[in-house]
């Protein structure tokens, strides 16, 4: 199925989009992280520079491919002269606050500037200013999806909370990967995976929630069961289910060491990935019931439209 | 007009006629820059106005196609067949010319009776009028418009001719209230007059007007009808039956007024041998009540020709003794007749619920509002004529099968027992047939006339042999034999003995087919199993030359020579809506005569048919009777003879060209200031209607049958010529059942019903789609579109609970196998819209040509399970059986 | 100043697709876009069943969607209140598509062809993909306009001027006269997915 058939399911978003929504939730997460972890004191430091690191870049990138996406990226600064008008428009301001401010932060803190490390409260400032942004990032990612208000499985409050639990878990796995790559076993590290454990089991509590509710409305049924038992089965149970939840969850509570931290890091962020792809591509329309008629969707064969074939002699 | 662009030097409408269909509505075309960009209805032509449908709006991708055929092609593989790769070359005009006239030259020295012209109904102006006039001109009698004349209406037109003079029926929408429709879409996307027909269906629909449907499954009409009757495919003459006996018997519901003054039903019949009993001048006798005594029947004191005519009372039932002899009348015959179909028996074949069928005559006979009346405005002052908002109408899906003559005249015959024929809100003749003339000319003028017995004689026809009177079986002259058979159109004798040339022999032709002249048919697909058609009949022919639009499954298989036609955006045709067939609808509204001019001038090398014919005859020396061929097909055809000035010159002193031939008809119809040149600028002619050609029935002293006596004769006549020649043995070539040669209609049973294989539990039949007809439409890339949008239109339609039975799911790729062995492949779309009993097919789809690869693999190949044997013919109109009993199975 | 709208009788539609192909055609759409569409479906069970046609179209909305989740302003409705796509300031970010309940829009990113690619380019098609990009572009949404160009020489959209049962009726909404106005009034003319609350101005006449 896909939207040239019936408009039910939506296929102009795909990867492009499903990237942006991740490194924009993942890169403002880290970076939230990376601010948390600085107001928690001196031996966080470290570890706080490498979350508020991966802050700007990440995001920056994210960014990249959402203007990747747009059909006419030359009119992409007309977004900022409607400003308030669209979740577009908004998350735009909100992203080009954090970008920067997570760029004075970066460019000030860690490289190639050091102004800020003695600077504590205007680094502080400026970090909850950054935090306030980021977060805005991570949940606007949710509210973007909220607010196409016909596709009733997006249209929930849970989105955002999910987006931005999981755009938290990303951000903070991200935060161990980096700080495992750099450093050998840390107290410290564990500390941040044994709190990724916690946003672990509540991504499980609210994704399992959101799907339960998107399963029981009609409207939104259809998503529900694309993503459950239809064609993107496979990317939920394995990719995000397995790959981005249950893998991560076991490596961080049985091992303790460097190694299984990165790879549950890695498992954590490609499940991340898979889950914005997921929900996008579940992002379906209701059928056009009316007058009391189904007007369903049929299964059909794929049949080649412009089939090549024998051109009359002569007419070429 | 505005341009949409700027830039754009040119931007005009050019007003002239569709041919995406038969029933040709009138367009207006749009050229930019040279370049056909689209196309919209005509308003001024009565035929469309200003409406269009999907066929007809994706015309201008037929005229730029890729895979149109752009230059004459010859045949360099000398093996013909299906499979065989043609490995054609690109020839010049000239040697395409010298070749096919060369071979025509060489069969008019052998006998010019062997050259064959296989036509297109999509092509149907050019072949009443282009071609019948070439073959007239050469000398040859052998013709058929291949699948669409075979299928579709050789029972229906033939039987609407004998009872409305018309090609077909249609309710008066306008004023009708209840309708019964077996198996037709008319009205509801069927080529009829299609987009006017599909607005008057709409503004009945809104008014309140009720449908009934007897369907198997749920067509475009079904769906919107009142109700929806599911019934076994093929059984509609045994519902007609029922209905008549449930009006005659249970209901005592009949026009007697009608019955008595406008049909035979009050004949006087002779019991020993069901004739008329006729008076020593051999008239006819009718009982005049009133004087109580037998009358002729057109005796003055017993006609009544205008409703408001006084005329004496005859008798429609009882015994009456004529010299000596007790008879009965027509009716009383018909009533007895069908009280075997009773609503219990008729469920038993149709599956149709007695109590529905009962239920039906009944409210049929209550709408029909028996003795009401309602004044009309005619030409000549305002007039009383019966009002019969009623109407039963059938087309292909119903007349499709072994019993088409009699399913026909059943149905019809519904009509004529409550008198709703051809008066307001009733069943009437479409195209409308009965024409004064465009009023300073006289022209074109159909009138019907009565034969000696009273009934109705066409004043004008598709073709010179008329549905009535039957003219003689005779020995046979044509290829197939059509001389003996007066009741048919076209048969397929050609091809459903495996070998037709002992046929021949046996019959005494003493020539034998060399050369077909194929002009748009694809008769590979359109007519049965392709290879029965192309081994028993097409490998037949030394030589096949083919003016085509596209290399299609006849060319590969069997065409030596093919020549680039131009499409109806690029020709000239002088007539198109004439003789009215599908192409003028029925109602108030005006005549229009419209023509056909070219948008663009014929592309590359394509040339229009009617050129090249003209061309062909000067080659051949047969110019002068090719002009005079065409002035002989005229009278018929488009009403009233030519006067001499416009006459095409027969003698060899002067030549025209297309365009002065086109010119020269306008002119002899409509006046010396009505040519080409006039017409043109509209695309159309038009005239006013008058009310009384609309509704004509109490306006013409004529009769129509309801007791078929002369059937009787053309049986006997039939079977004893045959039998001169031998060929009326059992399990011999022409072993049907004569014996249905008789008065009084029955229904009979198709292969399908008969059949006590369980394995093969599904009956199968086809559909037409609206975005598709005949064959050439498949390849149309913008039709194609629509068809896979469509839910139906390339599937196979099952039912939910047959699916579920059978273990097959939606989209499941499968095979349909008839018991011959011969099998089909398709995919299933699931619905609940049909009985659960049957598998409906859409169109002549399931492509496999390689020339045509935008139609290749879609849909499925119907015709290929149409067996073609006299098992599936119809020994009355000689039409195929096109229902089939099937298993289905899934494919790999 | 109108407030033009449409309705669809679906008593008198019988699912033919010209208004379909009339509106390809008139508007040069590549393959598998189709501003006006149809969908069929079935009510009911065997044999109380019936099959239905229900054209679709841009519903010109008098809350669009799309125009609320526009960033740029691109989409608006006009004095007219057709909605309608600015091109030039339109940034392609689909999330219109996001915002239309009705599937109306299409993203077209090239014209594609109905023949393949190695044969001729036919001299319609050539037309056809100059005057849609001039028309609508690439990279951006398209959809109905309610046939701008023709209403601009004063005629109804192509989609109203082919249906062959005349089952759509273009006309003004707040004209209390219109034909529009008194069809929607006298027989229960409806919208599509109301519970959205985009207040379409297409509407539908009930097919019974």
């Amino acid at each position: 199925m896909s939207s040239k058939l019936h408009g039910l399911v939506q296929t102009e978003w795909g990867w492009l989009i499903a990237i942006y929504l991740f490194l924009a939730g993942a890169g403002a997460g880290a970076y939230v992280t990376g601010v948390v972890l600085d107001f928690m004191g001196p031996e966080w430091a470290t570890i706080a520079k490498i979350g508020v690191f991966f802050g700007f870049p990440s995001v920056l990138i994210g960014t990249l491919f959402l203007l990747a996406d747009l059909g006419k990226v030359q009119n992409a600064w007309r977004v900022a002269t409607k400003p308030g008008t669209s979740w577009i428009a908004r998350g735009t301001i909100i992203i080009s606050v954090f970008l920067i401010v997570s760029f004075i932060h970066l460019v000030f803190w860690i490289f190639p500037f050091s102004g800020l490390e003695n600077a504590d409260g205007l680094r502080h400032l400026l970090g909850i200013v950054g935090l306030i942004f980021g977060i805005g990032t991570m949940v606007y990612t949710g509210l973007l999806l909220g607010d196409a208000i016909p596709i009733p499985f997006w249209s929930t409050v849970l989105l955002p909370i999910l987006f931005f639990v999981s755009a938290l878990s990303t951000g903070i796995m991200a935060t161990i990967l980096g700080s495992s790559l750099l450093f050998q076993d840390s107290d410290l590290v564990h500390g941040l995976a044994r709190f990724d454990i916690l946003l672990l089991v509540m991504e499980i509590v609210i994704l399992s929630a959101f799907l339960h509710g998107a399963h029981r409305l009609p409207s939104s049924q259809h998503s529900a069961k694309e993503v459950l038992f239809g064609g993107l089965s496979r990317f939920f149970w394995m990719g995000v289910a397995l790959c981005g939840i249950l893998i991560p969850l076991l490596i961080d509570a049985i091992f303790h060491n460097n190694f299984m931290a990165i790879v549950a890091a890695l498992f954590g962020l490609a499940g991340g990935l898979i889950l914005r792809y997921v929900v996008l591509k579940a992002g379906a329309m209701p059928p056009m019931d009316a007058a009391g008629f189904s007007f369903r969707p049929v299964s059909k064969p794929k049949l080649p439209m412009a089939a090549r074939g024998m051109v009359p002699p002569g007419n070429l | 007009m505005t341009p949409v662009r700027p830039g754009i030097k040119e931007d005009v409408w050019i007003p002239t006629c569709c041919g995406q269909c038969y029933c040709m509505c009138g367009i207006r075309v749009r050229r930019q820059d040279g370049i056909v960009t689209e196309i919209e209805g005509n308003p001024d032509a009565p035929t469309g106005r200003g409406n269009i449908c999907v066929k007809g709006l994706a015309g201008p991708q037929l005229l730029y196609d890729p895979y149109r055929v752009n230059y004459p092609l010859k045949r360099t593989n000398p093996r013909k067949g299906i499979g065989e790769d043609p490995k054609f070359v690109r020839i010049s005009w000239e040697e395409a010319l010298d070749t096919v006239v060369r071979k025509l030259k060489e069969a008019q020295e052998y006998d010019p009776r062997s050259v064959y012209f296989q036509a297109t109904t999509t092509q149907a102006s050019e072949i009443r009028f282009g071609v019948i006039g070439f073959m007239k001109g050469f000398g040859t009698p052998n013709y058929w418009v291949s699948g669409g004349g075979l299928h579709c209406g050789n029972g229906a037109h033939f039987m609407n001719g004998i009872m409305h003079m018309a090609w077909s029926i249609i309710p008066d929408f306008a004023n009708c209230n209840y309708a019964l429709n077996f198996g037709c879409s008319k009205g509801h996307g069927a080529g009829h007059s299609a987009v006017m027909n599909a607005t008057q269906a709409a503004d009945a629909r809104a008014r309140g007007g009720k449908t009934v449907v007897f369907d198997p499954f749920q067509s475009a009409q079904a769906s919107k009808a009142w109700e929806w009757v599911p019934t076994r495919v093929g059984t509609d003459g045994a519902i007609a039956l029922g209905l008549v006996n449930s009006l005659l018997n249970e209901h005592g519901i009949w026009d007697a007024e009608y019955l008595k003054y406008k049909t035979n039903a009050p004949y006087l019949i002779r019991p020993s041998d069901g004739r008329y009993m006729r008076n020593e001048k051999g008239k006819a006798l009718v009982w005049d009540l009133d004087d109580n005594c037998p009358k002729e029947h057109d005796d003055p004191s017993v006609m009544r020709v205008e409703y408001e005519d006084q005329a004496h009372d005859v008798a429609l039932q009882g015994k009456y003794v004529v010299d000596g002899v007790e008879c009965t009348t027509g009716f009383e015959l018909l009533k007895e007749h069908v009280k075997k179909y009773s609503p219990e028996y008729v469920e038993k074949i149709s599956w149709i619920p007695a109590a529905t069928i009962s239920r039906i005559a009944k409210e049929f006979g209550e709408a029909a509002e028996i003795g009401s009346t309602v004044t009309i405005q005619t030409s000549k002052g305002p007039k009383q004529v019966p009002k019969r908002p009623v109407a039963t109408h059938f087309f292909r899906g119903s007349q499709g099968h072994v019993n088409s003559g009699w399913t026909c005249l059943s149905i019809d015959m519904v009509n004529h027992i409550v008198g709703a024929a051809d008066t307001v809100g009733a069943a009437l003749g479409l195209g409308a047939a009965v024409n004064s003339g465009y009023e300073p000319t006289g022209k074109p003028y159909q009138m019907p006339y009565p034969c000696p017995d009273g009934l109705m004689v066409a004043g004008a026809w598709v073709y010179d042999h008329l549905p009535y009177p039957l003219h003689e079986p005779r020995q046979p002259q044509r290829l197939d034999l059509h001389d003996m058979f007066p009741t048919s159109i076209y048969n397929a004798i050609t091809i459903m003995n495996d070998n037709w040339f002992d046929l021949l022999d046996q019959f005494k032709i003493p020539y034998r087919p060399k050369v077909m002249i194929n002009f748009g048919s694809n008769s590979v697909m359109t007519m049965g199993n392709a290879e029965i058609v192309t081994e028993n009949f097409l490998k037949k022919f030394e030589f096949i030359f083919s003016f085509q639009l596209y290399v299609t499954e006849f060319e590969e298989a069997v065409a030596d020579i093919v020549l680039p036609d131009a499409c109806y955006l690029e020709r000239y045709t002088p007539a198109v809506s004439f003789p009215s067939t599908f192409s003028h609808p029925q109602g108030e509204d005006d005549w229009g005569w419209t023509i056909r001019q070219p948008v663009v001038e014929p592309l590359f090398e394509r040339r229009d048919f009617n050129v090249v014919m003209l061309d062909i005859s000067k080659r051949l020396g047969i110019l002068p009777k090719y002009y005079k061929g065409l002035n002989d097909a005229v009278p018929m055809r488009y009403g009233g003879p030519m006067e001499d000035k416009y006459k095409l010159c027969e003698d060899g002193s002067q030549e025209h060209t297309w365009v002065d031939i086109c010119d020269r008809l306008l002119k002899d119809r409509f006046g010396e200031e009505h040519g080409l040149d006039f017409v043109r600028k509209k695309g159309v002619f038009t005239w006013p209607k008058k009310k009384e050609d609309v509704y004509w029935k109490w306006f013409q002293s004529v009769r129509v049958p309801i007791y078929f006596e002369y059937f009787i004769d053309g049986g006997e006549k039939i079977t004893k010529l045959m039998d001169s020649y031998g060929a009326l043995g059992k399990g011999g070539p022409l072993d049907l059942d004569w014996s249905r040669f008789k008065a009084l209609a029955d229904w009979y049973p198709c292969p399908t019903h008969t059949l006590d294989n369980p394995e093969y539990d599904m009956h199968t039949f086809y559909w037409r789609a609206v975005m598709h007809c005949n064959s050439l439409t498949q390849q149309n890339p913008w039709l194609d579109e629509m068809s896979q949008e469509d839910p139906y239109v390339y599937a196979l339609q099952v039912h939910y609970d047959t699916a579920r039975e059978k273990g097959l799911k939606e989209g499941d790729k499968v095979w349909i196998e008839n018991p011959e062995g011969h099998r089909v492949k398709g995919w299933i779309g699931l619905t609940d819209g049909i009985e659960p009993h049957h598998i409906a097919v859409a169109a002549v789809a399931g492509h496999w040509g390689e020339y045509q690869p935008i139609a290749k693999g879609k849909g499925t190949f119907f015709n290929d399970l149409v067996e073609m044997d006299r098992d599936h013919t119809d020994p009355l109109t000689l039409n195929q059986d096109i229902c089939v009993r099937v298993k289905i199975y899934k494919a790999d | 100043m109108a407030r033009y709208g449409m309705v669809i009788d679906l008593k008198r539609c019988y699912g033919c697709y010209s208004c379909v192909m009339a509106c390809k055609v008139k508007n040069h759409t590549p393959p598998g876009v189709f501003w006006a569409r149809i969908l069929k479906g079935e009510a009911g069970k065997y044999p109380n069943v019936v099959r239905q046609a229900l054209p679709i179209l841009c519903m010109h909305c008098e809350d669009p969607g799309c125009v609320k989740v526009c960033p740029t302003g691109a989409t608006y409705l006009d004095e007219d209140g057709v909605c309608v796509i600015d091109t030039d300031i339109c940034v392609g970010c689909k999330y219109c598509f996001m915002g239309c309940p009705y599937g109306a829009r299409y993203a077209v990113e090239e014209w594609g062809s109905y023949f393949p690619e190695g044969l001729p380019v036919t001299p319609l098609e050539e037309f056809q993909a100059r005057a849609f990009e001039e028309k609508s572009g690439f990279g951006v949404p398209t959809k109905c306009d309610f046939c701008a160009d023709r209403r601009s020489f004063g005629k109804e959209p192509s989609c109203v001027a082919a249906c062959p049962a005349e089952a759509r009726i273009f006309g003004d909404l707040d004209d209390p006269d219109s034909e529009i106005s008194f069809l929607i009034k006298t027989r229960r003319g409806f919208v599509l997915k109301p519970e959205v609350g985009t207040n379409p101005k297409v509407y539908y006449l009930p097919p019974r």
